[in-house]
């Protein structure tokens, strides 16, 4: 039973990633007084790129190539080692650690990439995501400090059950969501961190190490940039979030929870405004401080 | 037995030293017998060395098997290496029977032999080169550094056989955690650093960027591979296996060293543009990775925890032997490049991987193993390393918060690593070439063994539990089943899947149905000056870390139309190396004052020193009566 769930939700989470991705666009252009597109509109930007002919830069190499489908491996992976709806048979990986290297995995190679396009824009986009991963991969750590005092071995659990016996648990709880969430901006790379709409030099970061793909690569390409979104985000609930008993019940929460995020953050970034790139360690510094925070109250103070 | 046929053929590669093919088949026999040799001590040793001088236990035979399976790949390379000299052929066997010596010494008189002659010939073995004056210098540097770690470690050895009353080291196994607590952290200090010294931790590091890049490749990858990762093995032997509990202070000061040498390693080795230093600023995080490893195992012995030793030895061993390999990988893939173009310079580097396509994969495989990416060993050695420091935070009270901290400055060595090596790879390997220049082909035995190399740690990462449950076995006293150990990871689904998928979506985008276009560049012409360098790729962390670097720049404006309108441009800028001008040149010149005072004695007429000597006697027969 177990499995035909975890099978089911992966299904689903891969299947409406880029109508997630949609909505968050959608209720960001109707916040700002545009009609914006369609929730579903990103199938059918997909669709119409993976029937045009594919072209690669003169100077690439199999790196560049292989790149989008490296980024959907691992994104598909970290889908499928989540417990989407709260539980897993022990016997399969389900791993926070492991989690953060394939993030780490997809990052390396998309900068790999931007790197082989031989341009300027790669290059750019390259330093810049790499960069961006220096922050928040401590920041993350930090980040989930409570899931430490919970598992020792770094398990994705919900920590819901573990942390609603006292009143006191409540606050590390919810910096530990406040960190988590500050964090997960960055990796998505929307506002304020990375604005996925923008094609200017000056202020892409992921977009530049996309801008020599088209065709099948930048379908390839932008499904995994919306998977990523949707299997964090329910990595983020599972982990943090309130569960049922029922498996079901789970994943249909999980779907909810999905679109609601997805809208909060439309919302969220009809009102913010990128930060300047230098003012990026300040903002991981107090992510991961309101983390450690957290954890600090979480394992009983100082005492010894 | 074993070890007198070992040392016959070491001898016998000596003595062939003039024949480079029978040298080299000695050579690559003697790695392959330490290896069979390290791996019959695994499986079939007795966990007790015997009285020999010298003996296999099994945490000796993990290390010799280490060792040997460097030197055999570097042996094979050497086959096709340019730079293959007399003096490599004379010393490199020599260095490798010294290594093996220290490795089995079984007691305190063999243990410093080898030790001080491992020293004096990878001292050779540097300055092959010894015509550049830099070369020279380095040497210096590093034999100095290796002569004070030595005589430290003597001391320390010295102070344990006053209180044992044996030089012999099954006795220190058997009676060392019997010492008084004052004695034990007396030997730690010393000991520890010494083998710090020796394996190149912060701030004892100097030597080690200069002398691994001065060596030739394959001498590089031994250095890096196996010579440095002795110091661990002298702090695993002595500090923890022997001495047992101590004071808790020294396990958390070996974590915080790990911590500091990582960090700051990788924070060095991203400032490097030449890519066998940057290589041996990689060495330093390594040797931080595998301390905190070690550092989790003394807080585990020192809290009695079994489950964190456990934890803490298998992830140290496990990433000594893949740090080995991946290391030697990349700086024999390093000594192609410089084969193939001549320079090491990154930045005159560039689009490799058209010109020499075999070595930009074990390259590009090397940087993924050693930024902890899977499906390659490193990330199964770092994963263990990450788990055993999550058990620290799963505590309470200030070791858990330490805890935390230690997962997250290796989380930042984790993403600055891979930062590093996107850009080492990237700038060298892929674009366009920066600099035209004639280009050697290489031979097979250079690309075949970086190949072999990779292919081991691809091997590693995806089955890594046969060797894990050989480490498990090298400390009886804490067991812990390989398989809950390594069950939240599940390496061969991980590794499986992850394969599998990137087949399947690739076939999916049918990665072969291609146009080739060129690049966008604002509708400009492209050209390779365009490419992002080494120096702009890390830009904005030279800026974030700028407290660490301290950089400086300096622009000069040429030209009738200066400074608004100038015809040219000359830019210079770089950092500060913190730790030669703040600790090292005060202590340097603190040493060389002395020196000088002590010259007001010593004026060199015979008749002074007769005089010192009449002195002296006299004082002597004044004092004693």
């Amino acid at each position: 039973m177990v499995w035909i769930v975890q099978g089911v939700g992966v299904a689903v989470l891969v299947a409406v990633a880029p109508w997630m991705w949609g909505i968050a666009q959608t209720v960001k252009a109707r916040c700002q007084g545009r009609r914006g597109p369609a929730p579903g509109q990103l199938y059918w930007i997909i669709r119409k790129h993976w029937h045009k002919e594919t072209t690669v830069p003169d100077r690439s190499s199999w790196v560049f190539r292989l790149a989008p489908s490296v980024s959907m491996a691992s994104l598909v992976l970290i889908v499928i080692t989540i417990p989407i709806a709260g539980r897993v048979p022990p016997e399969w990986p389900h791993n926070m650690l492991t989690l953060f290297f394939l993030l780490a995995l997809e990052r390396f190679w998309s900068g790999l990439a931007g790197l082989d396009t031989g341009g300027t824009f790669g290059g750019l986009g390259a330093s810049r995501i790499t960069t961006l991963g220096t922050g928040i991969e401590p920041a993350l750590f930090a980040a989930l400090g409570i899931a430490w005092q919970v598992s020792g071995d770094g398990a994705i659990v919900p920590l819901a059950a573990h942390l609603t016996n006292g009143s006191a648990s409540l606050l590390p709880w919810a910096l530990a969501s406040v960190s988590v969430a500050l964090v997960l901006l960055a990796e998505w790379g929307r506002l304020p961190v990375d604005n996925p709409d923008t094609h200017l030099e000056l202020t892409m970061m992921h977009e530049a190490t996309l801008l020599e793909y088209d065709g099948r690569f930048l379908a390839l390409s932008e499904w995994a940039m919306a998977l990523k979104f949707t299997a964090l985000v329910a990595f983020a609930w599972v982990v943090l979030g309130p569960q049922f008993s029922s498996l079901w019940a789970n994943l249909g929460l999980r779907i909810v929870e999905m679109a609601a995020t997805a809208g909060a953050l439309g919302w969220l970034e009809s009102r913010l405004t990128k930060l300047r790139y230098f003012q990026l360690p300040a903002y991981f510094a107090v992510a991961a401080g309101i983390g450690m925070l957290g954890f600090y109250l979480a394992s009983g103070g100082l005492g010894l | 037995m074993v070890t007198g046929g070992l040392f016959t053929l070491g001898l016998m590669a000596v003595v062939a030293y003039r024949w480079p093919r029978w040298s080299l088949l000695l050579n690559l026999l003697l790695s392959l017998g330490a290896v069979a040799y390290g791996g019959y001590g695994l499986w079939h040793g007795s966990p007790t060395a015997g009285p020999g001088p010298l003996e296999l236990s099994p945490l000796r035979a993990w290390f010799l098997m280490v060792l040997g399976l460097v030197a055999s790949l570097s042996s094979w390379y050497r086959w096709g290496y340019h730079d293959d000299q007399v003096s490599l052929r004379l010393w490199l066997p020599l260095f490798l029977l010294s290594m093996m010596t220290v490795i089995l010494a079984n007691n305190l008189w063999v243990f410093m032999t080898g030790w001080e002659s491992m020293t004096i010939t990878s001292f050779f073995l540097v300055t092959t080169h010894h015509e550049r004056p830099d070369v020279l210098k380095s040497g210096y540097i590093y034999l100095v550094m290796s002569q004070v770690s030595a005589m430290v470690i003597l001391a320390g050895m010295l102070v344990m056989d006053t209180h044992l009353h044996s030089v012999d080291f099954s006795v220190w196994a058997q009676r060392g955690a019997a010492l008084p607590r004052g004695t034990k952290s007396l030997i730690f200090g010393l000991l520890g650093l010494g083998f710090g010294m020796k394996s190149g931790v912060i701030p004892f590091h100097v030597w080690l960027p200069r002398a691994h890049p001065a060596a030739p490749a394959p001498v590089s990858s031994l250095m890096s591979g196996a010579m440095i990762k002795l110091g661990i093995f002298g702090m695993l032997q002595f500090l923890l296996f022997d001495l047992g509990p101590t004071a808790r202070l020294w396990p958390l000061l070996v974590l915080a060293v790990g911590a500091v040498s990582s960090l700051l390693g990788v924070l060095y080795a991203l400032m490097e543009h030449d890519l066998k230093r940057l290589l041996a600023y990689h060495s330093i995080e390594n040797i931080g990775i595998i301390l905190l490893g070690v550092g989790v195992m003394g807080v585990g012995i020192d809290w009695h925890h079994p489950a964190w030793v456990a934890v803490g030895l298998v992830a140290a061993l496990f990433h000594t032997l893949n740090h080995a390999i991946f290391k030697s990988q990349l700086f024999l893939a390093a000594g192609a490049v410089e084969q193939h173009t001549g320079t090491l310079d990154v930045d005159h580097l560039g689009g490799l991987l058209r010109t020499i396509p075999g070595i930009a994969l074990g390259f590009i495989a090397g940087s993924l193993a050693i930024s902890g990416l899977p499906p390659f060993n490193g990330f199964v050695s770092e994963w263990l390393t990450f788990r055993g420091l999550v058990g620290l935070a799963h505590g309470t009270g200030l070791l858990a918060l330490y805890g935390l901290g230690l997962i997250m400055v290796l989380g930042l060595t984790g993403a600055l690593a891979g930062l590093c090596f996107v850009k080492a790879s990237g700038v060298v390997f892929l674009g366009e070439p920066r600099q035209a220049g004639p280009r050697q082909p290489l031979p097979a035995s250079l690309t075949g063994s970086v190949l072999g190399l990779a292919a081991i740690s691809l091997i590693l990462g995806v089955i890594p539990q046969p060797l894990l449950h050989l480490i498990n076995g090298i400390d009886p006293a804490y067991r812990l089943s390989t398989e809950g150990l390594l069950l939240p990871v599940r390496t061969p689904i991980i590794g499986g899947l992850l394969v599998v998928g990137v087949a399947v979506f690739a076939g999916l985008s049918r990665v072969w149905d291609v146009r080739t276009v060129p690049r966008w560049s604002c509708g400009r012409e492209a050209d390779a000056s365009m490419q992002y360098t080494s120096a702009s790729f890390t830009k904005a962390i030279r800026t974030t870390f700028a407290v660490i670097y301290r950089p400086h720049r300096h622009v000069v404006r040429l030209g009738p139309g200066a400074p608004d309108f100038p015809t040219r441009l000359l830019y210079s800028g770089g950092t500060v190396p913190v730790w030669e001008r703040y600790l090292y040149r005060p202590v340097y010149g603190f040493l060389w004052g002395m020196s000088r005072l002590s010259t007001r004695i010593q004026r060199g007429p015979v008749r002074l020193y007769l005089a010192y000597v009449l002195g002296t006697v006299g004082l002597m027969l004044a004092l004693l009566h």
